[in-house]
């Protein structure tokens, strides 16, 4: 297995590591802190985080540093940090993990990104299933609110920032990030017309900022060691830094891997997941989580960065690669990530909330060999007027599956309705006639 | 008057240029250049959702189709609206939409005027979808608002409106997704303001009233605009017929001064007149029993009776009273005939209950009988004081632009009113305000007096004010100097630091409205309380500034005309003084006759004259004074006195029942003439069905009477009135769409403030003494209800099913107190008289007052005793101390 | 009422935010884990502190998926059927639990012991096969686990087989060396 550092992942490596403040100060946690606070100017410190040319890590990919600057400058009323701790993409198990194993990493680095915005509240909106990731929080919230590193008067700077966290209560869309101030707000989980953007209104209407948690824990690392070694790992200029990809699916050892951008999809399944788990031959990948479109072998060697996968079609997204092998059904597949996505439609806009609705029961009907050919070619004009005309990205999102399989996998559609053909044909003959 | 212009901004919608202010939508652009962009969930009065994808369009130099309902226009910005690409995409939206409708046009109310269906003709739209259609179960929602939610295209329009216009939020998507559905709470079914907005704003036939279920199709229907007769909002409305039958209402947006908004009132109310009790045939007494007659017999009696009794007693033995839901021309004839025919000065209407109040204070103060101020001032202003209003009930419809001014205007709301701020199914204004005083109907003036008080010792009233009218300030100072904050803060249990907070936004804001209603206006101080409002105006400098001013609102349609049609004992047509020389010299020769040389007696002297015998005669023309007042008053017993009393009306009420004649009056869904409403917008009454049975507008009769009488006048129609109307009130309601309102009269208020304020000053200045009221009773109020206004609307199927008794409405903590629970009977005494009731708890009623609902009073007026205001004759009885006790 | 039983955490939660209807969620959280499920009279009574109408309580509440509108079994079983753990078998648990408590989706066993769903993705796609049973997840299910889980949930009414602060894969001793 190639050599390189750990920055996320490393204190939990770490034997006997819990998580705790202890441990945590142990490795030199909170140092960031105390070295920034105070003593860099807070537009400094947005400078050095863009300086870094960290980006988000919640899907998008947006320069962190960019979205901290829309900030209104000379505005006055209260600002929040949300930090989006929804996770709720299929094949994405990452923030899980760097919440309730080193939680006080992600507060660092909520508290540093609260002083570089100037906010003096943070919400956590973890996703309600994660009710010990919560716990976990919490507690690591009031050791180091008494130890002083959250709350009123930080480390005596005069400096404040309250961390709260809230659970969500089962809704991807929440994840989405306006959907989720709506929720936070107390109200239904639907996404907000954009403009206006959540820099300046955003939570109460009040300048805000969402950002992934794995985006907010690279942050104490970037004060401590400087933006210039941040931008120096993995995949530069664009994408740099380490990716801690969720790998899932038919692997020998799936499971999350911190790993500089810019190394290919081959090593990170043959080399970090110890390549497939019996000898059926890889299939298909999906390399950003359920709304990213499929791969296939042929795309062993692109690149798991933001440009390279992008232009390969598909997208790096939240980093869950899930990988299937030889003999798993592409119709089954889309229709499994098409079920979830009609089951998560918040049902704002027509074509999102109609088109899941009608294209899960359109490659249901072909899975049970009920299909015909014109379906093939509704589904792709479905998929066509659902992308592009939705009010958040969802709508983009549901049709990956769908769309990716239907260019690498056409003919286990036509297969499956030709069958279907075959069927009917018997069914139509009545018995007798000849 | 806005006085920055907007900033306009230059944009092409399909080559074509237009001119807009900045932040209009694309889509309201393209409206102006007749560009019509399909649309569902976008519409004016709410805010863009974008929920739809119907209303996408080109936007150059964006990658995307833009949603034209929630882009805002820029300069330079280049749309096209009608491309193949913008086609294709509202074709295949409007294709997703139809795949889950259940395409039931044949059994679906909506036909006809459904956007669905005509953007699915526009598009010639078929859908291919094969698979299975969700299907909900039929929940029941409402009595009045049936609902269909496989139709339904999830605009959430409905709900948007019940939460952002009307502020109730009693609708709820429930679920998500494909299955969301609109429902109120649970399984219960819909409780709420029944404004029936929502009927009107649904896209779809998924929510239709229920009063109309299966009867029609639009074409078939005839139409006609006119104004409601419920309350003094005076909103205009769309009736439809079918033959003779009322069918529905509505209110196209844009229309009227409610612009497209109604009540419960104005959309389920319709209903009275086709009640079938209504009087279709002239009435007369014979051996003391009231039999049909025909017209001619019963005109000719009514004409014959009064020359007798005119030569036995001369004309001021006669009296009239009228009802303010009559037409401004039939309330200029009542009053001319009764003046100039009778020779009578003894004349009133339904506007003494309280609406004279506001508009003498006005006339003293400012020399206005109308608001200085409309609507329109309400939507711009950025401070609103509501002094006794209960506006959700009353006037709902201003209570609208209270609340839009409110809400998405950010105007700062200061109540004084007698309701507990919490939320149940109904909005309360009190909910919105930023400064609430909570304070009994009895005692609301020593709120007022708080905000004066705090003006004053705040320092607040602007340096040219104390320069110029020192004797004035001096003299209010003074007066206040006796009124203690503690024994202020005593009475109303309010700190002196909350009413210098609200006095600091008064003093602040720029333009300032005082809106005050009947639960001031009816009461005991509604004419001292409304004087110290208007003072409140001038110590703060507002009083004359544009966009400021004073609104007293009016409780029936048009009881503003009454008073403007001379109506009242007090004033010739115009508002001008019966006593005024010169003015009764230029009418003198208008009308071609004599005035009555005397002032004349209002409605409760004239009631005491009867009584005593010096009143023989009565003309009452849709008034049930039997039923209003107080038993104290015994109007029962003062028209059985009368030698001579001729009813008209469309109900045989209490008092109609003791007539010698009574005549069946059209309603005002039967006639043609106009109505004034509270802002003094003078709107057009025309006729949706023929008169029921052999009904007349009561101008015809009185037209009738004058050339049975000898004085033949020339009206062939009510037109014919308005033409002699505005010859003597020089250009009455030819205002055009949005009413100029009056200027503030300077030197009428420099006289006010040089001395006119003398006589009251003292008086005013004092502190009401709370009630004492002894332990185990409770406050009695008649309050308005929503649900019922006017004198019809307990004739109206819709109403009644809203709300079809009087019920005594009690706060939980006061029910708790006395062991009650909903629906338990009490009985409640009074020193004068008792009553027994069922009760049902409301959280908004104060505690320690009970409110019970005045349209079904009957019961309840036992109850109370009657005060008389000196100087304008208003008969207040609307609070009385009882104790209740519970009964099996 | 919630108030009374709850008083100072309702307190602590309404404290957090600046604006009421921020603490609903919060709040639906205390009334479920009273009752197991979201009680009418809570959604009222929770709508009064907000100052919301119930209607406003109740669309929030049904757009999310992890409150109970009905009573539910004392351990609701909740397996995820998302692509990534259908990869690896989740059907195959539900066929498992079906064989061993009679009951499918949506249903209650007769004891109100155990109630079943099935839900989408909840986090845990490298450690498929997963369930979420009440607040706890357990993961990496086989025959032999589920089977140990059922039983331990009705003897103690809960399993040591839950898992605890997320991490896979568990390092080698190896790589915490190097880390260390
Ligand atoms: C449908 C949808 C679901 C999303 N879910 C998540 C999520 O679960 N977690 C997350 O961090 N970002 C999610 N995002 C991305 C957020 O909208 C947002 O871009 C992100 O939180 C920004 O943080 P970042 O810049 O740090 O990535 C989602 C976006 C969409 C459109
Ligand atoms: S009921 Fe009508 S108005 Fe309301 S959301 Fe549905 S279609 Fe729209
Ligand atoms: S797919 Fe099952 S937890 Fe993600």
């Amino acid at each position: 297995m190639p050599q390189h550092e750990l920055i996320l992942l490393k204190n939990m490596m770490q034997p006997g590591y819990t998580g705790s403040l202890v441990d945590y100060e142990k490795t030199g946690g909170y140092q960031a802190l105390r070295k920034t606070l105070g003593k860099i100017a807070p537009a400094d410190v947005t400078a050095m985080v863009r300086k870094s040319g960290l980006r988000g890590r919640g899907g998008a990919g947006f320069p962190t540093g960019v979205k901290w600057g829309f900030l209104p400058k000379d505005y006055q009323g209260p600002r929040y940090l949300c930090c989006n701790a929804d996770e709720s993409e299929p094949g994405t198990f990452k923030d899980r993990q760097l919440m309730e194993r080193d939680p006080h990493q992600v507060l660092e680095g909520i508290v540093l990104s609260c002083y570089a915005i100037g906010a003096e509240t943070a919400f956590i909106y973890i996703r309600g299933e994660m009710v010990l990731g919560a716990k976990i929080l919490e507690h690591a919230i009031a050791e180091a609110r008494a130890a002083g590193y959250i709350g009123k008067n930080i480390l005596g700077t005069g400096i404040h920032a309250d961390v709260w966290v809230h659970r969500g209560a089962g809704a991807y869309i929440c994840g989405e990030e306006t959907a989720l101030l709506e929720s936070l707000e107390g109200k239904r989980g639907l996404p907000r017309i954009k403009p206006p953007f959540p820099a300046t209104h955003g939570l109460y209407n009040k300048p805000t900022v969402v950002n992934n948690v794995e985006t907010l824990a690279n942050v104490p690392h970037i004060m401590n060691r400087g933006p210039e070694w941040f931008a120096a790992i993995g995949s530069p200029p664009k994408s740099t830094g380490t990716r801690v990809f969720c790998v899932s699916g038919h692997v020998k050892r799936p499971g999350n891997y911190e790993v500089p951008m810019g190394i290919t999809i081959r090593e990170l399944v043959y080399e970090h997941a110890g390549g497939m788990r019996s000898d059926k031959p890889l299939k298909a990948i999906i390399p950003g989580g359920a709304s990213a479109p499929f791969f296939t072998p042929a795309h062993l060697d692109v690149k798991l960065d933001f440009e390279h996968v992008a232009l390969a079609g598909s997208m790096l997204g939240s980093g869950g690669v899930t990988v299937m092998e030889e003999g798993t059904s592409m119709v089954w597949a889309a229709l499994r990530l098409m079920e979830f996505f009609y089951h998560e439609s918040c049902g704002k806009c027509s074509p999102c909330r109609e088109g899941s609705s009608w294209l899960v029961q359109t490659l249901r009907r072909i899975l049970a060999k009920r299909g015909h050919m014109e379906d093939l070619e509704t589904l792709l004009d479905l998929c066509k007027n659902i992308a592009g005309r939705t009010v958040c990205a969802f709508g983009d999102a549901e049709v990956a599956p769908i769309q990716s399989t239907l260019k690498y996998w056409r003919q286990e559609y036509v297969d499956l309705i030709h069958e279907a053909e075959a069927v009917n044909l018997i069914k139509l003959e009545p018995a007798g006639r000849h | 008057m806005p006085e920055t212009t907007p900033q306009m901004v230059r944009l092409t919608i399909d080559g074509m240029t237009v001119k807009v202010p900045k932040g209009t939508l694309v889509i309201e652009a393209a409206r102006r250049l007749g560009v019509m962009i399909p649309h569902f969930c976008y519409h004016p009065k709410l805010k863009p959702d974008a929920n739809c994808r119907m209303c996408l369009v080109e936007v150059e130099k964006m990658p995307k189709l833009q949603t034209a309902c929630s882009t805002p226009v820029d300069e330079g910005m280049s749309v096209r609206t009608a491309t193949s690409v913008v086609n294709d995409a509202h074709r295949s939206v409007l294709e997703f939409i139809l795949a889950n409708h259940p395409l039931d046009c044949p059994v679906c109310d909506q036909g006809g005027k459904c956007d669905l269906q005509d953007f699915s003709h526009q598009y010639t739209a078929t859908s291919r979808f094969v698979e299975t259609k969700r299907i909900f179960q039929k929940e029941y929602f409402s009595p009045l608002i049936e609902t269909q939610m496989n139709r339904c295209v999830q605009c959430l329009r409905c709900v948007r409106y019940c939460d952002e216009v009307m502020d109730v939020k009693a609708l709820a998507p429930v679920g998500r997704g494909t299955m969301t559905e609109i429902k109120h709470f649970g399984v219960h079914p819909l409780n709420c303001e029944f404004c029936g907005g929502c009927v009107q704003i649904c896209p779809v036939g998924a929510i239709t009233s229920r009063l109309s279920m299966y009867e029609y199709r639009p074409w078939m229907l005839k139409r006609a605009d006119t104004i409601c007769g419920y309350c003094g909002d005076g909103c205009q409305m769309t009736v439809q017929t079918k033959e003779q039958e009322l069918i529905e209402v509505n209110s196209a947006h844009g229309a009227g001064r409610n612009n497209g908004d109604l009540c419960a009132r104005g959309f389920f109310g319709f209903h009275a007149a086709s009640h079938p009790d209504r009087l279709t045939h002239p009435l007369i007494r014979r051996n003391g029993t009231l039999v049909q007659t025909t017209w001619e017999e019963a005109l000719e009696y009514v004409a014959g009776r009064v020359s007798e009794l005119q030569k036995l007693h001369g004309g001021e033995s006669f009296g009239g009273l009228i009802s303010g839901r009559c037409t401004n021309e039939e309330l200029y004839v009542f009053q001319k005939f009764m003046r100039m025919a009778i020779g009578t000065n003894h004349i009133d209407s339904s506007a003494r209950y309280g609406h004279v109040n506001g508009l003498h204070a006005m006339r003293l103060v400012q020399g206005t009988h109308r608001w200085t101020v409309t609507f329109d001032d309400i939507l711009e202003a950025d401070v609103l004081l509501l002094v006794g209003t209960n506006i959700t009930q009353t006037n709902p419809i201003t209570g609208l632009k209270v609340k839009e001014a409110v809400k998405k205007r950010r105007a700062t709301l200061i109540t004084i009113e007698s309701l507990e701020p919490v939320m149940d199914t109904m909005s309360n204004i009190a909910n919105l305000a930023h400064h609430h005083f909570r304070i009994p109907p009895s005692e609301m003036q020593n709120g007022i007096l708080g905000l004066v008080k705090a003006i004053i010792e705040e320092h607040l009233i602007p340096e040219d004010i104390t320069q110029r009218y020192p004797t004035y300030v001096t003299a209010v100072t003074t007066a206040l100097q006796q009124l203690s904050w503690h024994d202020l803060s005593r009475a109303t249990g309010i700190e002196s630091d909350a009413f210098i907070q609200a006095a600091k936004v008064l003093a602040a804001g720029r333009r300032v409205i005082v809106l005050t209603g009947q639960v001031l206006l009816r009461s005991e101080r509604g004419y001292t309380g409304s004087l110290t409002l208007l003072d409140l105006l001038i110590l703060t400098g507002k009083l004359d500034q544009p966009g400021c001013g004073f609104a007293p609102l009016a409780e029936e349609n048009n009881d503003q005309g009454a008073v403007e049609m001379g109506a009242v004992t007090e004033f010739l047509p115009g508002v001008f003084p019966v006593d005024d020389a010169a003015n009764r010299e230029r009418f003198m020769k208008q009308w071609n006759g004599k005035l009555p040389p005397t002032v004349g007696a209002s409605l409760i002297d004239m009631l005491n004259r009867a009584k005593a015998g010096s009143l023989k005669a009565m003309f009452i023309v849709g008034e049930n004074p039997v039923a209003s007042l107080p038993a104290s008053v015994r109007a029962e017993d003062s028209l059985r006195n009368l030698d001579f009393l001729v009813c008209q009306e469309l109900f045989l009420t209490e008092t109609a029942a003791l007539a010698h004649v009574v005549l069946p009056a059209a309603s005002s869904m039967e006639k043609t003439g106009t109505f004034t409403n509270t802002e003094g917008h003078v709107q057009t009454v025309r006729p949706s069905i023929d008169p029921i049975g052999e009904s007349r507008p009561d101008w015809e009769v009185f037209a009738a009477l004058f050339i049975l009488l000898g004085m033949p006048m020339e009206y062939a129609e009510s037109k014919d009135i308005l033409k002699e109307i505005r010859s003597v009130i020089s250009g009455y309601g030819l205002l055009g769409p949005t009413p100029l309102p009056p200027k503030v009269d300077r030197t009428v208020l420099d006289r006010y403030l040089a001395e006119g304020h003398h006589p009251d000053l003292a008086t005013r200045y004092r502190l009401v003494a709370p009630h004492p009221r002894p332990d185990g009773t409770l406050q009695l109020e008649m309050a308005q209800s929503l649900f019922h206004s006017g004198k019809l609307s307990t004739r109206s199927k819709g109403l009644l099913q809203l709300e079809g008794g009087g019920r005594l409405r009690i706060n939980p903590v006061d029910a708790a107190r006395f062991a009650l629970m909903d629906g338990d009977r009490v009985r409640l005494a009074s020193t004068s008289g008792e009553m027994t009731t069922e009760i049902k708890i409301m959280e908004r009623v104060p505690q320690g007052t009970a409110w019970f609902p005045d349209h079904f009073g009957q019961a309840a007026v036992g109850l109370f005793e009657c005060a008389i205001d000196p100087r304008t004759h208003v008969p207040s009885f609307l609070t009385a101390t009882v104790s209740m006790m519970k009964v099996a | 009422m919630l108030k009374d039983k709850y008083g100072k955490e309702i307190e602590d939660i309404l404290s957090r935010y600046p604006v009421k209807r921020s603490a609903l969620i919060p709040l639906l959280y205390v009334a479920q884990r009273d009752q197991g499920y979201v009680t009418e009279s809570a959604m009222q009574e929770i709508a009064a502190l907000l100052r919301l109408t119930p209607p406003q309580v109740y669309e929030t509440i049904t757009f999310y998926t992890m409150f109970n509108l009905k009573p539910v079994g004392r351990f609701h079983l909740q397996v995820c059927k998302s692509l990534m753990c259908a990869l690896v078998g989740s059907d195959t648990v539900l066929e498992w639990i079906n064989a061993k408590l009679g009951i499918a989706p949506g249903e209650t066993t007769a004891d109100g012991l155990f109630s079943l769903s099935v839900v989408e993705c909840l986090a845990a796609c490298g450690t498929g096969p997963m369930m979420m049973i009440n607040d706890d997840y357990y993961e990496q299910l086989t025959e032999d686990k589920l089977d140990r889980i059922l039983s331990d949930l009705r003897s103690t009414g809960t399993s040591s087989l839950k898992t605890g602060p997320f991490m896979w894969p568990e390092p080698t001793p190896a790589e915490r060396a190097r880390e260390a």
